[in-house]
């Protein structure tokens, strides 16, 4: 498609993964089974790995939007117009906008109730209390938790292999 | 003068675009740029040949849509521009019918404005949500029946981002009704990495390969506690496990079931309220030893699936046991029909439609009947269909209405646009 102009290097560091923002947060939070939890949650939307692909050195990050940049000229390279949306664009990439951050900032807890919104649309919580739980480790019914995450596990076979693998792995 | 419709269900998964008015659409290919193993640059899927040559082992992805909604505009117009250029599609000369999530944001919808009129220039646009589209497809499919007659339906909606239950009256989806879970088949899919990569093999970067594995082999259990108990036995008794092959990038490059016929005998457990069996099943019951299940190996070139099979699409049903604050799927239904006039509710109940990629896991609309038949009254009837093609129903229902007589009425054309900007435009699609 187009000519490499990227850092050969890219390809081995991109495999790895650097600790993200919010993890580091929940990694300080004293609550590590709530912030273990939300994490959890928030890793099934990723879509790369399960931690968020994070490049792990600035250099090679820089390669990646030179690659756009080579990309995306070469698509819109047209008219003025296209020059001043591409360099907003450019700067939006540096800072990647989330559906979370545009849901922020539309701020649709001020529109009025009769209003349906994305917020309102949510189906809400469950009405039994009856959570059934399944061990993290094998799939069987759980009866236990992990004190340190809260992840759930059914047996001290599956315990061991937790704690000597994954515990605390969506925090660390 | 004549102008080709083009019809564009933009799914945060799969994109699939055609011309009104034909049955099928033109090609379906993923939203998303992917960057294989073998390539140093993004590049685009291929639209025009199916069996796609490229290795895409640990390749890396990026997608425009986030959650459902549209938040990388500039990623969307290299995918769309691509594609019209391969299909031959002039958008200055064309109108485009295009699908766009419920309660998409105001911000989301100028910038989809944006793209269709100022980057592509079509001449006009209209913008259809699914569940009114899935609607369509089928009451044009039984113009005697019930969803028909009734031109009301409870539309369920289960794809790549979330799902949605809402009801469709007189061809319109009931908004302040709709209720949404916030799971689809791409949660799925990443919660089926996370087990494997658990229990057997790291297959956490391996999305096109895990989406291929949940689409073969996942289904929806009718009983989770027997089958649970199935699952731990070991040998032939155990009825559920099968093997995956990981492509070895030399003989062959996509993974593959090993043993297909084994990996159907769940296909002979029928009903779930069987008490004799279950009894049976308590005292046969044999605990799992360490080396049935095997201990990870990554020099493996393959890996065994047990209970992952079924606990994966369970979610759907049970958001909470996987810690999410969500009811299931069945309640879910019911608050959205509850939402709705009390008149409705005996039609809506009787009319589910089921569409959405995630909805073809084996037994999936056996399921949601059993769940829902408990707690909806007893006076109504539950009838649930399941689109012949949850994949492309959406896509056939925006052919349809684009090759209706009234299209053309209902579009906003660019001229529309450029006088009175994005927002009073959207006013004429608010149902
Ligand atoms: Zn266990
Ligand atoms: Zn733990």
């Amino acid at each position: 498609m187009d000519e490499d102009a990227s850092n050969p290097f890219r390809r081995m560091s991109s495999r790895t993964r650097k600790v993200a923002s919010k993890m580091a947060a929940a990694l300080a939070s004293s609550d590590n089974r709530t912030q273990a939890a939300l994490a959890r949650l928030e890793a099934l939307e990723n879509d790369n790995g399960v931690i968020e692909a994070v490049e792990i050195n600035d250099d090679d990050e820089a390669s990646l939007d030179d690659d756009d940049q080579v990309y995306m000229q070469k698509k819109q390279s047209k008219s003025m117009k296209r020059k001043t949306r591409q360099a907003k664009a450019l700067e939006a990439r540096k800072a990647p906008r989330t559906f979370i951050e545009l849901l922020h900032e539309a701020n649709l807890e001020s529109w009025p109730p009769h209003v349906p919104s994305y917020i309102r649309a949510a189906v809400g919580p469950p009405s039994s209390t009856s959570r059934r739980h399944f061990c993290a480790v094998c799939g069987s019914a759980a009866n236990y938790s992990c004190v340190r995450c809260g992840t759930r596990f059914c047996s001290c076979r599956c315990q061991n292999i937790h704690n000597d693998t994954r515990c605390l792995k969506f925090v660390a | 003068m004549q102008s080709n419709v083009v019809v564009l269900d933009n799914g945060g998964g799969l994109i699939k675009v055609g011309l009104g008015g034909e049955r099928d659409p033109s090609t379906i290919i993923p939203n998303c740029l992917y960057r294989p193993l073998s390539s140093k640059k993004w590049l685009h899927p291929s639209p025009t040949s199916s069996d796609d040559p490229l290795d895409l082992t640990s390749a890396s992805v990026r997608r425009p849509i986030d959650r459902g909604y549209l938040i990388n505009p500039d990623l969307q117009r290299d995918i769309w521009s691509h594609l019209f250029s391969s299909l031959h599609i002039p958008p200055s000369q064309s109108s485009l019918l295009l699908t766009e999530p419920l309660f998409t944001l105001p911000s989301i919808q100028r910038a989809t404005d944006e793209l269709v009129f100022e980057d592509f220039n079509f001449s006009a646009l209209y913008v259809a949500d699914s569940p009114s589209l899935a609607h369509l497809y089928e009451a044009s499919l039984r113009p005697t029946g019930i969803v028909s007659k009734a031109q009301c339906s409870l539309v369920v909606d289960c794809g790549f981002s979330f799902t949605h239950a809402a009801p469709v009256f007189q061809n319109f989806t009931i908004n302040y009704a709709a209720k949404r879970i916030d799971l689809g088949g791409k949660a799925l899919t990443n919660y089926l990495k996370e087990l494997v990569s658990y229990r057997a093999v790291n297959v956490m970067d391996e999305t096109f390969l895990m989406d291929d594995v949940k689409e073969k082999l996942c289904f929806v259990s009718l009983d989770v506690p027997r089958d649970l108990k199935i699952a731990r036995k070991s040998g032939k008794d155990n009825l559920f496990r099968c093997t995956y092959v990981l492509p070895d990038g030399v003989t062959h490059t996509k993974g593959y079931v090993k043993n297909p016929d084994e990996a159907q005998r769940y296909l002979t457990l029928t009903s779930g309220d069987q008490p004799a069996q279950n009894k049976e099943l308590d005292e046969l019951q044999v605990t799992e030893t360490p080396k049935d299940r095997k201990k990870t190996d990554l020099t493996k070139n393959e890996f065994d699936l047990t209970n992952e099979r079924f606990l994966v699409p369970e979610m759907i049903f049970h958001p909470a046991d996987l810690g999410m604050n969500q009811a299931g799927l069945a309640e879910c239904i019911v608050r959205a029909v509850n939402s709705c006039h009390p008149h409705l509710h005996p039609v809506l109940y009787e009319s589910i439609i089921l569409t959405g990629g995630s909805t073809l896991f084996p037994r999936f609309a056996e399921r949601i009947e059993r769940e829902l038949r408990p707690i909806v009254p007893d006076c109504y009837q539950v009838k649930i269909t399941t689109q012949e093609d949850p994949i492309l129903g959406v896509w056939r229902g925006g052919s349809l209405l684009a090759s209706s007589p009234d299209f053309e009425a209902m579009c906003v054309t660019k001229s529309e646009y450029e006088e009175l900007g994005s927002a009073r435009c959207r006013r004429r699609f608010f149902h």
